[in-house]
């Protein structure tokens, strides 16, 4: 009864962090996605020699951060907007000079998306010769740069006090069944138990207590992640996509398990020095 | 072997539970300590187990001080001793075979070594047959023989019993005193607290008469 007790009290406890994770998943995931499909274009200086552009294309080539570059010549650029904007066509012909810059359109690869790195790519970037400016969407950069900051700091946060929460449970419990058995202590210390002897049941409970409320929350938290999006998905529009949940990864997992066993052991140890005294 | 010197035991004050003890037994004493209820009797034996501390005074058992053994450090100390305690202190959710084989497991003693010594104990006090039950469901005289198992199945060097006959019929207490005999013959200290005179003048050697706590009378018969 304890015991069915205190694995609902872990297990719930457990289940409110798996959330967490699993939202900050979701948000880790929705900013990959974001930067996924940014564009940069470099912008090349006027007239630069043939030599000068191939070398800055080889280089982006060469970077691992990206995944296409495509050369738009200032012609294409020219047409590319009397396309876009007809109503303006006009004002270009009254220039009579193409005002448009040759550029490089480049994609960013999916891996190596930290917003730190591409705004260092960036900048290496700009520094060579023959690039007059950089555009990107810097506004998503940073937002994507404050959402994961925010996702870390909840999942630590949350994270943290839950654990905390959790070890003072466990804790709490295992005192709890140390205390219901310590007439059984008493005995053992005097037929010349060590501690140690004394110890590992309530340790091994405390283990066992610990990896049974990980794996009964995941379980819980799977079916969550299952059937929640059917039931409140629908109402919840574009939110849907922010709020989702996402499946915890195979270590999250495995963390978790772990993170249980380790509470479980520490609880149990804490709960057990006063008893070991008669 | 066991050494008492000026003991002084206060629970609460003003009164004291022991006063002024001192007491000495050699290897192979066999002692009886007798005394009215509330005389000191168990504060006593307590006192050599070291479940409890004196208020003043030391106790030097097998050479020594057991008052300056850690807490982590007391299971030694009383691997070496046998103790029939007056409220037995069985464990109630376990068999009577694993309450024996309890102080055999403590000391890591093979299994099947350990099944053949609590046979052994438990045919001692004419229990064996009952090996398998749980203590609530024995007589209280059964439960006092399984006790009396557990305190001699390790062979101790010191058995302390505290009322060990007290619900047993004479001829079964005749019986467990010839075991207590028969471990005080292969040279282990003995100390008994009873009431019971009978069993005294019977198998008495040495008696100490305790009186509100205060040692009135050593008797050799």
């Amino acid at each position: 009864m304890r015991n069915t007790f205190s694995i609902t009290i872990i297990c719930l406890s457990f289940l409110i962090f798996g959330v967490f994770l699993s939202l900050s998943n979701n948000l880790f995931y929705t900013a990959k996605e974001l930067s996924k499909n940014m564009l940069i274009i470099f912008f090349l200086e006027k007239d630069l020699p043939e030599e000068q552009r191939n070398s800055i294309e080889k280089r982006l080539n060469e970077s691992s951060l990206v995944n296409n570059v495509h050369y738009i010549s200032t012609g294409q650029a020219l047409k590319r907007f009397q396309q876009n904007f007809p109503e303006l066509q006009g004002i270009i012909e009254n220039i009579e000079i193409n005002p448009f810059p040759a550029s490089f359109e480049t994609n960013l690869a999916e891996e190596n998306l930290s917003p730190e790195t591409i705004l260092r790519f960036i900048q290496v970037m700009k520094d060579m010769e023959g690039i007059e400016d950089a555009q990107f969407n810097r506004d998503w950069v940073e937002r994507m740069q404050s959402l994961s900051r925010l996702a870390k700091a909840i999942g630590f946060f949350l994270g943290g006090i839950l654990a905390l929460a959790s070890f003072f449970i466990i804790s709490n419990v295992i005192r709890l069944n140390v205390f219901a058995r310590k007439e059984e202590i008493g005995i053992l210390r005097l037929v010349g138990a060590t501690n140690f002897f004394i110890r590992i049941p309530f340790l091994l409970e405390g283990i066992i207590l610990g990896i049974l409320g990980g794996i009964i929350s995941l379980a819980l938290l799977f079916l969550l992640i299952k059937f929640f999006p059917l039931y409140l998905g629908a109402s919840l529009g574009a939110l849907n996509e922010i709020i989702n949940f996402r499946y915890l990864s195979l270590t999250q997992a495995t963390m978790l398990i772990a993170a249980g066993a380790f509470i479980g052991f520490f609880g149990s140890l804490s709960s057990l020095a006063r008893f070991l005294k008669v | 072997m066991i050494e008492l010197y000026h003991i002084w035991k206060q629970y609460q004050p003003p009164r004291w539970a022991l006063s002024d003890i001192t007491l000495h037994a050699k290897k192979g004493d066999f002692f009886f300590i007798t005394g009215p209820s509330g005389s000191g009797k168990t504060t006593l034996l307590k006192l050599i187990f070291r479940e409890i501390l004196p208020t003043q005074g030391q106790i030097v058992i097998d050479k020594r001080n057991i008052l300056r053994i850690p807490d982590h450090r007391i299971y030694g100390l009383r691997r070496s001793m046998g103790i029939v305690f007056q409220d037995f202190r069985l464990l109630f959710h376990k068999r009577v075979f694993e309450n024996v084989a309890v102080v055999l497991q403590v000391l890591g003693i093979p299994r099947k070594e350990i099944r053949r010594r609590v046979f052994n104990a438990l045919r001692m006090v004419n229990l064996h047959h009952k090996m398998w039950e749980y203590p609530p469901q024995l007589s209280y005289g059964e439960q006092q023989r399984v006790a009396i198992a557990r305190a001699v199945v390790n062979n101790p060097k010191i058995l302390l019993a505290d009322e060990p006959t007290g619900n047993l019929d004479p001829e079964l207490a005749n019986e467990i005193m010839t075991v207590f005999k028969e471990i005080n013959m292969q040279g282990a200290t003995v100390i008994i607290c009873t009431h019971d005179r009978e069993l005294i003048r019977h198998f008495g050697e040495k008696i100490l008469f305790l009186y509100r706590g205060k040692l009135i009378r050593k008797e050799k018969l």
